[in-house]
């Protein structure tokens, strides 16, 4: 199998005594290059925290994780960002956009901070397919919420990230919008080569990928 | 299509115009902190410059250095000299006789206009002299003289071209020129032609050998160099360079590295001014800034996700600080001269001469950058914060920074509104911990400035320079110049009978002296000995050398300079009340025989003399003054006014001891000396009239009669503390503006920063008058604490620092916290104020809203 991402022996606790919560509690994984995976799990269960993880946000207590060629764990937080921003990119439930920047400027924000210039090119396309020339001058204030969802792929997307970790992508969203942006992502995925980690609780778009992990208690119980 | 996206910059640009409150606070904020750097820099400057310039009319020229004694051909060569930018050369005649130049040393000398200018000296209106009979004076010349300001009048003075002869030669003159005279200078300039002065040398103007005592035709030159540095070096190379070695010359004053650091001292208080107003205006932009950045806190945490770097963030939160600098420095730098402009002249009010206010560039240049600095410095720890937020725990983070360290509550009981409010202080302890000391620092610096300034004790201060309501003294009394002249006729019979009689005139008191060279008896000598021991005389010497070096001499030969005062009246009063009797008693009676004599002591605190013996003649001993005895009644403290003045004329210097005989007495045994000192005290309601009296006499019969009256000393003294409390006051107010502006921006960002939390506890049940009286109580534990804080502090500084500060001198220490009874009314009213004005605003949403809102 061509594992483009691994996690070996996670663990990440909190507090102390009676107060100990385990996040994660001893999690090996191996996500596939190019497929769609989709993580379940109820709340509290650890799923964010894997994803956070996964994607250099947050780091385990014990255990190691490789993106790549690339051990996580040796970076820098600052390495570690600019890891980040070039090779992952993050799709959030709660969009995560900067509301003081319009659409486009939030699109090319994250490959605008690396320095480099937008392929501009690459990203209208991506724009076109998400359905959003219409809207690139407008603040994401004034967009609905599957509109910011797809602002968030396509800025997830624009610097041509081998893998796109998605926490709830439709978590605010209503059914029919929801089937439309998990049809996005698993269309753009395909189309530019990506592997794609989404995080959600609704089962029925967990069918949708092409493998389902699923964990309570910091621990996979199914996969 | 789209112009080249920054993203640090466009995000820079767009919250920067998002958060319009907190701007508006920070820009205040930079504003007061540069306004205050600019004034203390300004005060700082003209102080040394002031300084400087005095010290430059104080030595008569500004030039580099002076010969006292050189040839036109000498000064040729170091004309020619590349280093040398002007020389100016000027040869003396003599000195003006005329008896109403008395009190006013006019040289009369011709100069070059390069002298002439750098001497204070150049005529402002018509020109220098050019024909023989020409001649340019200074308007207090002119005064004296009674010539008006007109160029064309005639001018006689009365001169000896030989010193040592009585022949008087008399010289009649054309004005052709004046200035306004230098106040700071003992000396006058008259200046004459190159003609006259060839023709009354006998053509050797230019230098000639003067014999000794002798000043006709000396030539003396100023040099001014190119460059300020080590004036001396620089000399040095110069004679060498041009084979003048040994040539003598002076270094201006002004421009001995003494005189700067002395110019230095003289402004430390304002550099120590600086550190606290760095201080103020630390503790409200670093608490501005960490509010800002703990609120927004969820966004940087946001920009991290998305990937930028610490540093760029870091950037982020300098970009915005930058931009509130370029608004609020500049205009800060304005206000700042403009208070300085206004500062200066009351704080150089006490100094003699006009005060010039320092527009250097250094001082904007230099307020600008620390101003900028302490805005840098201000931003580090909340950009560091903002740089290191960690992506995930932003998404967590609330009002509370460094949770996760929470203690559990241990206390029962209800939840009241006062223990929330309580509560809700801790909350954010940094902040709390900013807010306090930042309003206590006003604070304590307005209760030390009010405590140092209030210590000046009015009846101190006036004693120690005045005894009498009206001390009048002969012209020579303080000629330091020219000696004491001991047959002066300044205070003739006709003035001291017309004041006696005068009405209202309650006391008098008359003051003689003599001075000779005496001999000191074996006990008075061993008693000298022992005081003066090497100890004594090493401490002595660090800061006097050649005092101590004539006093050893003193000491070794046995002789010293005796001065008797023969005395009545006020002075002798004074001098023999308890507290100013070192050793023996006082005996009224005994001493008007005449066969007692006082001698004064040294000028030491009390209890270092308890156990020692004082230099001086023994209690109890005899002395024998110019062939009379006479025994030691007592020793008493010195005072200025009873035996401060100049040294007698001709005698030769030397430590000086001092004897207070009955005046009576004195004048029998030295009949031919007049009067020095005149006391007066009159009633109350006379003084005005006692003082129109001596104004006319100064007017119409003699001008140059020193007078002191109380009146005018008291009113120098307000000038002195008011300038200094100004000051003082000034800067300790804007630096308790600045903290009332960081607590009610601290207040109002907590509240606003609240509000959907005080919409879900209205939403579960607490009044809207429970939540008004929490955020009240929150403001009054604020000002309660600072209170507290600010009492503490202020009478530890009061009781330490500034009772040491005022110790001796004309201050007599009290302790004091008045300011504060002033403020806290104030400050408790804003407490309420504040939160109460947060709270209405608040209200205009509905809870909905607010519960809404995210």
């Amino acid at each position: 199998m061509d594992a483009v991402l691994k996690a070996t022996g996670l663990k990440k606790y909190y507090g102390k005594g009676d107060t100990l919560v385990k996040a994660l509690d001893g999690i090996n994984l191996e996500i596939e290059r190019g497929k769609f995976t989709a993580i379940i799990g109820t709340s509290g269960s650890g799923k964010s925290t894997l994803l956070n993880m996964l994607g250099g946000l947050d780091t385990p207590d014990e255990g190691s994780i490789r993106v790549g060629n690339t051990e996580l764990a040796k970076l820098s937080s600052e390495e570690a960002t600019v890891f980040r921003r070039r090779q992952i990119g993050f799709i959030f439930q709660n969009y995560n956009l900067v509301p003081v920047l319009s659409v486009w400027e939030n699109i090319i924000f994250p490959v605008s901070l690396d320095g480099k210039k937008p392929d501009k090119k690459f990203i209208r396309e991506i724009v076109k397919l998400l359905g959003l020339e219409k809207k690139l001058d407008s603040l994401p204030g004034q967009l609905s919420g599957g509109q910011q969802q797809r602002v968030a792929i396509a800025r997830a997307l624009a610097s041509k990230p081998a893998i796109i970790l998605a926490d709830e992508p439709t978590g605010n969203l209503d059914s029919r919008t929801s089937d439309d942006v998990i049809g996005l992502l698993k269309m753009t995925g395909r189309e530019f080569h990506q592997t794609i980690v989404m995080i959600t609780h609704n089962p029925e778009i967990a069918e949708m990928a092409d493998r389902i992990v699923q964990i309570e208690d910091g621990r996979i119980v199914a996969q | 299509m789209k112009k080249e996206f920054q993203p640090v910059k466009t995000l820079n640009q767009r919250t920067f115009r998002k958060n319009r409150g907190r701007n508006v606070v920070a820009v205040l904020a930079i504003l007061m902190t540069t306004m205050m750097f600019t004034t203390l820099f300004t005060l700082a400057q003209s102080m040394s410059r002031n300084m400087v310039e005095m010290t430059f009319r104080q030595s008569g020229y500004n030039a580099h250095a002076s010969f006292k004694s050189i040839t036109e051909e000498q000064a040729e060569k170091i004309r020619s000299h590349p280093d040398v930018e002007e020389v100016g050369e000027s040869t003396v005649l003599g000195v003006a006789r005329n008896t109403e130049l008395a009190n006013l040393q006019t040289e009369i000398r011709w100069a070059s206009e390069s002298y002439a200018a750098h001497s204070y000296a150049m005529p402002r209106t018509g020109r220098m002299p050019e024909a023989e009979n020409e001649i340019a004076l200074d308007t207090r010349v002119l005064e004296r003289l009674g010539i008006p300001r007109q160029t064309g009048e005639e001018v006689t003075l009365e001169w000896k071209p030989d010193v040592n002869s009585e022949e008087v030669t008399r010289s009649t003159f054309t004005l052709c020129g004046f200035w306004e005279g230098n106040e700071s200078s003992y000396a006058a300039m008259a200046w004459v032609s190159r003609e006259f002065a060839d023709s009354v040398t006998g053509g050797n103007a230019g230098g000639m050998p003067v014999a000794d005592g002798q000043v006709l035709g000396t030539h003396m030159a100023q040099v001014t160099l190119k460059q300020d540095g080590d004036i001396e070096q620089t000399m040095e190379r110069i004679l060498e360079d041009k084979g003048l070695e040994g040539l003598e010359y002076n270094v201006n004053l002004a421009w001995m590295p003494e005189t700067n650091d002395t110019a230095f001292q003289q402004s430390l208080p304002m550099y120590l001014g600086m550190i606290l107003v760095f201080a103020a205006g630390y503790l409200i932009i670093y608490n501005i800034f960490q509010i800002s950045v703990t609120a927004d806190v969820q966004f940087y945490g946001r920009l991290r996700t998305l990937g930028m770097t610490g540093r760029q963030i870091r950037k982020l939160i300098y970009g915005q600080a930058n931009r509130l600098c370029l608004l609020g420095i500049p205009a800060g730098l304005i206000l700042g001269w403009l208070l300085g402009m206004v500062l200066v002249p009351v704080l150089l009010g006490m100094l003699e001469g006009e005060s010039t206010v320092s527009a250097s560039p250094v001082i904007f240049a230099g307020s600008a950058l620390f101003a900028w600095l302490t805005v840098l410095i201000s931003c580090l720890r909340p950009a560091r914060l903002a740089s290191k937020v960690s992506p995930v725990e932003a998404l967590r983070m609330s009002d509370a920074p460094g949770g996760g360290k929470q203690k559990r509550k241990r206390r029962q009981g209800t939840a009241s509104v006062i223990s929330m409010a309580w509560a809700n202080l801790g909350r954010n302890k940094k902040r709390t911990v900013t807010v306090i000391c930042s309003l206590s620092l006003g604070l304590v610096l307005l209760c030390c400035f009010y405590a140092k300034n209030a210590a000046f004790d009015m009846d101190k201060y006036l004693e120690w320079l005045t005894i009498a309501d009206f001390e009048l003294s002969d012209v020579s009394h303080g000629d330091q110049m020219n000696g004491y002249n001991p047959r002066g006729t300044t205070l003739n019979d006709d003035l001291t009978e017309m004041l006696s009689q005068a009405e209202g005139v309650e006391e008098t008191g008359h003051q003689y002296s003599h001075q000779f060279f005496w001999q000191m008896d074996e006990q008075t000598r061993a008693n000298y000995r022992e005081y003066y021991n090497e100890d004594r005389l090493a401490d002595w010497a660090s800061y006097n050398e050649n005092q101590a070096e004539s006093m050893r001499k003193n000491i070794e030969t046995g002789q010293i300079s005796a001065v008797i005062y023969g005395m009545d009246g006020i002075p002798l009063d004074t001098i023999t009340s308890d507290r100013y009797i070192q050793a023996g008693a006082w005996d009224p009676q005994a001493f008007a025989t005449g066969d007692y004599v006082l001698a004064i002591g040294p000028a030491v605190e009390p209890e270092e003399t308890a156990d020692t013996v004082l230099p001086g003649p023994s209690v109890g001993s005899t002395v024998s003054l110019e062939g009379r005895d006479y025994t030691v009644m007592a020793l008493v403290y010195p005072l200025a006014p009873v035996d401060d003045g100049a040294a007698e004329a001709g005698v030769e210097e030397s430590q000086e001891l001092h004897f207070i005989i009955p005046a009576e007495t004195f004048r029998e045994q030295w009949p031919e000396n007049t009067l020095r000192q005149f006391f007066l005290n009159v009633d109350d309601g006379a003084a005005e009239d006692v003082q129109k009296l001596l104004d006319d006499y100064t007017e119409n019969v003699d001008g140059s009669l020193p007078v002191t009256s109380r009146q005018t000393m008291a009113r120098q003294y307000e000038e002195e503390t008011r300038s200094a409390a100004v000051m003082g006051n000034a800067i300790s107010l804007i630096i308790a503006l600045v903290g009332v502006l960081n607590f009610v921006n601290s207040m109002v960002t907590a509240i606003v920063s609240r509000k959907r939390e005080f919409a879900m506890i209205q939403s579960v049940g607490m009044t809207k008058r429970q939540l008004r009286k929490m955020l009240v109580s929150e403001g009054l534990f604020y000002a309660g604490i600072t209170l507290l804080v600010s009492v503490t502090v202020s009478s530890a500084a009061i009781c330490t620092v500034i009772r040491w500060m005022t110790e001796g001198g004309y201050s007599t220490w009290h302790f004091t916290l008045l300011p504060l009874a002033f403020c806290a009314p104030l400050l408790l009213l804003f407490a309420v104020l504040v939160p109460w004005l947060c709270f209405r605003n608040l209200e205009k949403q509905s809870i909905v809203e607010r519960l809404r809102m995210e």
